[in-house]
C-alpha cells in the first residue's frame, strides 16, 4: 500500500465524513420542518374545531326556538369577564331554554404537557358535567363592548345587559414542541354582535 | 468502494428525503386547505346572512312581500330566499334564507312579527323641543322609542333597547346606560290614523258603541258594567216628554266584546274597574271632548302580572285624543293603573293638573306612546304643588304579548334570528 493509497482513503474518509454530516444535519432539519408542518395543521385544525363551536354558540346568545321564552334578549348574558363568559340559549334548537358556560382552565391541570402555557376551554351546558380537550389553547379572552361602541373595562363585567358586541381572541398551540418552538395560531372574531342580543 | 457506499448513502438519504418532502408538501396543502374550508364556511354563512338582510329590508319595506329570492348571485355564490307564514292570524312570517358557496350550505332563519306600539315603555314624537332632558336618576324600564333629538346629560339608564330617529345629543361627560342596546336612525313615525283597524275589529265581533256623547265602562272580573245615555219619550197626559237618563247595564264581559275590543265613535269614554282577561278599549272622534278617555278610578289586573307572570290580564287603552287622569275625589290620592297607554293626536296627562291639588302618585305598570307629552302635576323645590307624582313601570309581558288589535307600527320586527 503505497502512501497515495492512503492518502485517498484519509481524504475519501474525510470527504465521506462531512457528506454524512451534511446528510445528518440535513435529516435533522427536515425532521424539523416535518414536524413543524404537520404540527401548523394540526394547530390550524384545533382551531378551526374551537373556533366552529364558539361563532355558533356565540353567534345564538339570546336565541330561543320558543322566542317568547327570552322576551328580552338584552338580558341573555348572564356573567362575563375576560376569560369566562355565561350567556342564556338554546343549545338544541328545541324551544327550551339552555344557558352556556364557557371558561378557561389553569395552567396547572395541564402540567403533563410538555407545553407550559397550553390550558383546557371548558363548555358546560346547563348542569352538565363541564367538557373540554385538550387542544392546545394558551389564550382565550373576551373583550365587550357597549351599544355606543365604547369598550367596558370593568371586570367582570357588572351589568352583562350592557354589551353590545364581543370581540375573542383565541390562540392555540401545539402541546409538543420539535426543539421546544411551539407552532401558534391566532384567531380574533373582532365585534361579534349577537343578533338576538338587541332584536327587540 | 468507499464512493460507492456514500453513492448508495446519498441515493438513500434522497429517497428518505422525498418522501419528507412529499409528507411537507401534503401538510403545507392540507393546512391551506383547512384554511381555505374555514374561508368557504365563513363565507357562505356572510351569503346566507346577506340574504337574511336583504329579504327583511324588503319585508321593512312591503310588507306583503312573500316572493323570497331564487338563486341570487351574491360573493361567488348564491342566495334562495323562502317567507313561510307561521301565525296568518298573529302574521307571525319566517324568512329562510339558504346561501350556498362552493358546494357548502349554510341556513339562516329570521322570524318576525307584526311590531306594536304596546311593546314600548316609552314612545315620543316629540322630546319637546329640546326642553326634556334626561338624566342622571331617570331610569327607563322596556323599549324606548323618540323621532326626535334624545337630549342626555349625566348617566340616565335605559333597561331596554333605545332607539332614536335623530342623532343623541350628549352634554359634555354624559354617560348613558343603554343596557339593551342602542340603535340610531330608526324611523318610526305614529300613523295619523291608526285606530282605523281597532273600529272594524269591535264592528267584527267586538263592541261597536256609537250615537253616545258620554259612556262608562267598569270593568268587573268577569262582567262589564256600561253605564249609557237612554232617550226615552214618556207620555204625560196627552204630550210626551222627552226624558233623558243613566242606563247601566251589567254584562258578561264574553257576551259584551267576544274578541275583546271596544271602541266608542265620537264619545268621552270614563273608564275604572278591575280587568279580568285581555281587552282594549278605544275612543274615537274630534269634536270637542270627543276621543279622549277618562280614567275615574284605579283601573288593573284581577291577576298581577307582577306576582303572577303568567297572567292572562292585559289592558290597551287608546285614545284618538288623550288619555285623561279624571279629577275627582277616588283620584285624589294616587291612582293605580295597569294597561298599555296610546295617545294618538295627543297624550297622557292629568286632568286639571295645576289646580287639583296634591293627588299622591300614579302607579303605572305598562307603557306609555303618545304624541305629545302632557303633564300630570306641578313642582317646586319642596315636592307637589298639584297634581300627581310618577311612578311608572314595564309591563315586562308587552314584550311579547300585546293587548287585541293594539296599534301597530306598520312594520315587522324581528323577535328571533337563527344562525
Amino acid at each position: 500500500m503505497g502512501v497515495s493509497t492512503i492518502l485517498d482513503i484519509i481524504g475519501s474518509i474525510f470527504v465521506g465524513g462531512l457528506l454524512l454530516l451534511i446528510l445528518f444535519r440535513l435529516n435533522t432539519s427536515a425532521t424539523g420542518t416535518l414536524y413543524n408542518s404537520n404540527s401548523e395543521l394540526n394547530v390550524q385544525q384545533s382551531m378551526i374545531s374551537v373556533v366552529e363551536v364558539l361563532e355558533s354558540d356565540f353567534r345564538k346568545i339570546g336565541y330561543c326556538k320558543d322566542w317568547t321564552k327570552i322576551p328580552d334578549p338584552s338580558k341573555s348574558i348572564l356573567y362575563a369577564d375576560s376569560n369566562s363568559i355565561k350567556f342564556l340559549t338554546d343549545v338544541y334548537n328545541d324551544g327550551v331554554v339552555d344557558s352556556i358556560y364557557y371558561y378557561i382552565g389553569s395552567t396547572s391541570e395541564l402540567s403533563n404537557s410538555p407545553n407550559p402555557r397550553d390550558r383546557l376551554l371548558y363548555r358546560v351546558v346547563n348542569t352538565e358535567q363541564a367538557k373540554s380537550s385538550n387542544v392546545g389553547i394558551t389564550k382565550f379572552t373576551l373583550k365587550y363592548f357597549d351599544a355606543l361602541r365604547n369598550p367596558i373595562n370593568e371586570n367582570p363585567v357588572s351589568v352583562p345587559a350592557l354589551i353590545s358586541s364581543i370581540q375573542i381572541d383565541v390562540q392555540v398551540e401545539n402541546t409538543e414542541a420539535f426543539d421546544s418552538v411551539y407552532t401558534v395560531a391566532f384567531w380574533r372574531q373582532i365585534r361579534l354582535a349577537a343578533r338576538n342580543l338587541s332584536n327587540r | 468502494m468507499g464512493g460507492k457506499a456514500i453513492l448508495i448513502v446519498v441515493l438513500g438519504f434522497s429517497f428518505i428525503f422525498l418522501i419528507m418532502e412529499k409528507n411537507i408538501g401534503s401538510a403545507t396543502t392540507r393546512t391551506v386547505g383547512n384554511m381555505a374550508d374555514y374561508h368557504a364556511n365563513i363565507t357562505v354563512h356572510n351569503v346566507a346572512v346577506s340574504g337574511a338582510n336583504i329579504a327583511a329590508n324588503k319585508m321593512y319595506l312591503d310588507e306583503s312581500w312573500k316572493d323570497g329570492y331564487s338563486n341570487i348571485d351574491y360573493q361567488g355564490g348564491k342566495i334562495n330566499v323562502t317567507v313561510d307564514v307561521l301565525d296568518a292570524f298573529k302574521q307571525i312570517i319566517r324568512i329562510n334564507s339558504v346561501g350556498t358557496y362552493r358546494g357548502i350550505t349554510d341556513t339562516v332563519q329570521v322570524t318576525l312579527q307584526p311590531s306594536k306600539f304596546s311593546k314600548f315603555a316609552y314612545y315620543s314624537e316629540s322630546e319637546g323641543a329640546g326642553m326634556i332632558w334626561w338624566t342622571t336618576g331617570d331610569t327607563v324600564w322596556g323599549p324606548f322609542h323618540t323621532q326626535d333629538q334624545m337630549n342626555i346629560d349625566g348617566s340616565p339608564v335605559f333597561m331596554g333597547k333605545v332607539t332614536t330617529k335623530d342623532p343623541l345629543n350628549l352634554r359634555l361627560n354624559a354617560d348613558p346606560k343603554f343596557l339593551g342596546g342602542f340603535e340610531q336612525g330608526v324611523d318610526l313615525e305614529m300613523p295619523s290614523n291608526n285606530i282605523g283597524d281597532l273600529k272594524a275589529t269591535a264592528q267584527n265581533g267586538g263592541k261597536y258603541i256609537s250615537g253616545q256623547d258620554e259612556v262608562y265602562i267598569e270593568f268587573a272580573g268577569d262582567d262589564i258594567i256600561y253605564k249609557y245615555l237612554e232617550t226615552t219619550w214618556v207620555k204625560k197626559g196627552k204630550k210626551k216628554k222627552k226624558v233623558t237618563e243613566w242606563v247601566t247595564e251589567t254584562i258578561p264581559a264574553a257576551t259584551f266584546a267576544p274578541n275583546g275590543v271596544i271602541f266608542v265613535d265620537d264619545a268621552v269614554v270614563n273608564i275604572s274597574g278591575t280587568v279580568k282577561g285581555k281587552y282594549t278599549i278605544s275612543a274615537g272622534g274630534n269634536k270637542s271632548d270627543d276621543g279622549n278617555i277618562y280614567l275615574e278610578d284605579d283601573i288593573v289586573y284581577e291577576t298581577n302580572p307582577l306576582t303572577n307572570p303568567s297572567s292572562q290580564d292585559m289592558l290597551g287603552i287608546v285614545a284618538e285624543n288623550n288619555v285623561y287622569i279624571s279629577d275627582n275625589s277616588v283620584n285624589s290620592n294616587g291612582i293605580n293603573i295597569e294597561a298599555a297607554i296610546y295617545a294618538q293626536n295627543g297624550g297622557f296627562g292629568a286632568e286639571n293638573y295645576a289646580t287639583r291639588g296634591p293627588s299622591g302618585s300614579i302607579n303605572l305598570l305598562g307603557g306609555i306612546t303618545q304624541k305629545i307629552r302632557l303633564p300630570v302635576g306641578t313642582f317646586n323645590w319642596k315636592g307637589i304643588v298639584s297634581g300627581f307624582s310618577k311612578s311608572y313601570r314595564y309591563d315586562d309581558r308587552l314584550m311579547s304579548s300585546f293587548p287585541p288589535s293594539f296599534p301597530s307600527t306598520g312594520f315587522f320586527e324581528i323577535v328571533s334570528w337563527y344562525e
